[in-house]
């Protein structure tokens, strides 16, 4: 494997994980607001948390392109100072968040709203307050869902390819990962790093898809809509 | 040592918290408007299902954010809506029984049962020993390293009632607890509920349409209908008066009265009606149905009013095997039909009989009259408490 491939492949991984991180709270917490509060907003709330899966990736790419560009609302003039998101790894994990972001919380509200809500009223009656409960109930019975929607959007992370080369490029050794890469190399006819790129994609994809059918089935992880 | 029926019970209830509820709430078909004040050890809670009772418990609960009223136990308010006390259901120390159990699927049986363990203590409840005491008188040993998903309809309610227990509760909510259980599994977990009444003190309520479990557990009856309490007072009072009779007589009534076993023979089992053994002047004897109760042992036996037939004269050729004289202390018409109370002997609960109005006065019966109650030995159930063999 040439060290170029190698950082690709790092790249890609890196920037799934930091993405993954960075999403998890934000979809958990909206994920059970949507679905265990009734409050003023919810509907809109909702759609504009979905909208960047009917999206095409390159107009969200685009948009994030104008909100960082030098006089955009958040570039260097505006700011008086310069973010470093643009044609940067973090301009990647910017594009790659906002794109599994909606996965991860509408999986996160499906897994809630499978959980008997009685449960928690259940735990309240025993002297649990409300975050108690959250943190010692609802997201211990809702493991095996969140953590299906982590690997959904680990997944999603790691392919995404429309968003992020719009606002990070195409650049290798900075802002190349697996899908542009594979991309980059149909292109210019480098048939071999291109199948070499393909067999990665497919392996990581399987290795994640696999371990999320494993602990669907897992018995240690009991509490996944099971009221 | 516990007597046998509740109703005959007055000692405990000096010591308890009285309960006052005074609660409005708008459901949907009607307001639940509740204003009643209890100070009994077991509280029960009848009525036809919609009549308000699961939301009168979840009102107590504080899961009602609704509700306007007063809700004090002893010294406590958890609500008083017009001086804006509200204090959350976290707060209120309840422990919590409902139909379906609502185990954590998370958590095993052993914590489960814990899952009120850390307000316990706070209040200064000694957990661990009633954790013993729960997993004794619910015979949970065997189960506390399950799942819950493995057990059974009738562990999974026993759990729920441990965990209730084990969190130290100041009050005992159980909604039809046993409800979602054929009758025969319920019969068979009443010993449970009596042995946790005998061995805790916190007052508790209990929704229940079964008038055996009824008569069997609480000290008091509040009967709900349309949200309203129709009916107050003394269980087996409540249940043959004739306005609650019809309802009752719909979810199974029977005459229910302490009994121990004596002897059996063959096919057939005989008891020695009465709370204790040798107490009776003259002692009443019911030949029943073979049961598995060891001689001695405490149990309860139901009789249908309507299994029960009058006689003014000692009858003779009949397949019955009781025939037990009795006198008439009442005679009421509900309905077509006619109830009858008659009383064995001073010393038992009288029974309700029901014959046809027509009957009442073919016999000429009056209060007072002498008859003979006629009883097939097969319409005698026994119920087990779950007491051991009395000394």
């Amino acid at each position: 494997m040439s060290p170029e491939v190698l950082s690709v492949i790092l790249l890609t991984l890196q920037v799934a994980t930091v993405s993954t991180l960075l999403v998890l709270l934000p979809a958990t917490v909206l994920g059970y607001a949507l679905a265990r509060y009734e409050f003023y907003g919810k509907t809109v709330l909702s759609a504009l948390v979905g909208l960047p899966l009917v999206l095409p990736p390159t107009a969200v790419g685009f948009l994030f392109l104008r909100l960082f560009a030098v006089d955009g609302p958040f570039g260097r003039e505006t700011l008086g100072f310069d973010l470093h998101i643009l044609l940067t790894w973090k301009g990647a994990v910017i594009a790659t968040a906002t794109m599994s972001l909606p996965l991860v919380a509408r999986t996160a509200r499906a897994t809630f709203e499978g959980i008997n809500p009685r449960l928690e009223l259940m735990a309240h009656t025993l002297g649990h307050g409300r975050l108690a409960t959250f943190f010692q109930y609802s997201l211990p019975m809702a493991r095996r869902g969140l953590l299906g929607a982590v690997i959904l959007g680990f997944t999603r992370a790691m392919g995404e390819f429309g968003a992020t080369v719009t606002i990070a490029g195409n650049i290798p050794g900075r802002t190349q990962t697996i899908a542009a890469a594979i991309f980059s190399a149909q292109q210019v006819g480098a048939q071999a790093r291109a199948d070499f790129l393909m067999l990665v994609a497919i392996v990581l994809g399987f290795l994640a898809i696999l371990s999320a059918e494993l602990l669907g089935h897992s018995r240690s992880l009991p509490g996944l809509a099971r009221p | 040592m516990t007597p046998l029926l509740p109703s005959h019970d007055s000692r405990q209830a000096g010591s308890l918290d009285g309960l006052t509820v005074q609660v409005r709430l708008p459901l949907d078909r009607f307001e639940l408007n509740i204003d009643v004040q209890t100070a009994k050890h077991v509280t029960g809670i009848f009525g036809v299902s919609g009549a308000g009772k699961t939301s009168l418990l979840e009102t107590i609960c504080g899961v009602r954010r609704q509700a306007r009223g007063i809700i004090a136990l002893g010294a406590e308010t958890w609500l008083d809506s017009d001086r804006g006390v509200f204090v959350k259901p976290s707060q209120r120390h309840i422990g919590y029984v409902p139909q379906d159990g609502l185990l954590f699927p998370h958590k095993n049986v052993r914590h489960n049962l814990l899952a009120g363990k850390k307000r316990g203590l706070q209040r200064g409840h000694a957990v661990q020993q009633t954790f013993e005491t729960v997993v004794h008188i619910l015979e949970l040993g065997r189960l506390l390293e399950r799942t819950v998903h493995t057990l059974s309809g009738g562990e999974r309610q026993r759990v729920a009632l441990g965990r209730a227990l084990c969190s130290g509760p100041r009050l005992l909510l159980l909604d039809e607890p046993f409800a979602s259980l054929d009758v025969a599994l319920r019969r068979k977990l009443l010993p449970f509920l009596r042995r946790v009444r005998a061995e805790f003190q916190t007052p508790m309520l209990f929704v229940s349409h079964d008038p055996l479990e009824v008569q069997a557990l609480c000290d008091d009856l509040i009967v709900l209908g349309d949200g309203r309490i129709i009916s107050h007072g003394d269980p087996r009072t409540v249940l043959t008066a004739s306005h609650i009779f019809p309802l009752a007589e719909q979810y199974g009534f029977e005459n229910i009265l302490p009994c121990y076993s004596v002897a059996g023979s063959g096919s057939t089992g005989q008891v020695r009606l009465g709370e204790r053994e040798g107490g009776e002047r003259a002692p009443v004897e019911l030949v029943t149905v073979r049961s598995e109760a060891q001689p001695g042992e405490a149990l309860l036996a139901g009789i249908p009013a309507h299994d029960i037939m009058l006689a003014t004269q000692r009858p003779e050729g009949l397949s019955a095997r009781n025939v037990l004289p009795a006198r008439i202390t009442q005679l009421r018409s509900v309905g077509h039909v006619g109830l009858a109370t008659a009383e064995l002997s001073p010393d038992l609960p009288p029974l309700t009989v029901e014959v046809t109005e027509k009957s009442f006065v073919e016999l000429g019966l009056r209060v007072g009259s002498k008859v003979f109650l006629v009883i097939k030995a097969t319409s005698c159930r026994l119920y087990r408490t779950g007491e051991s063999r009395r000394a």
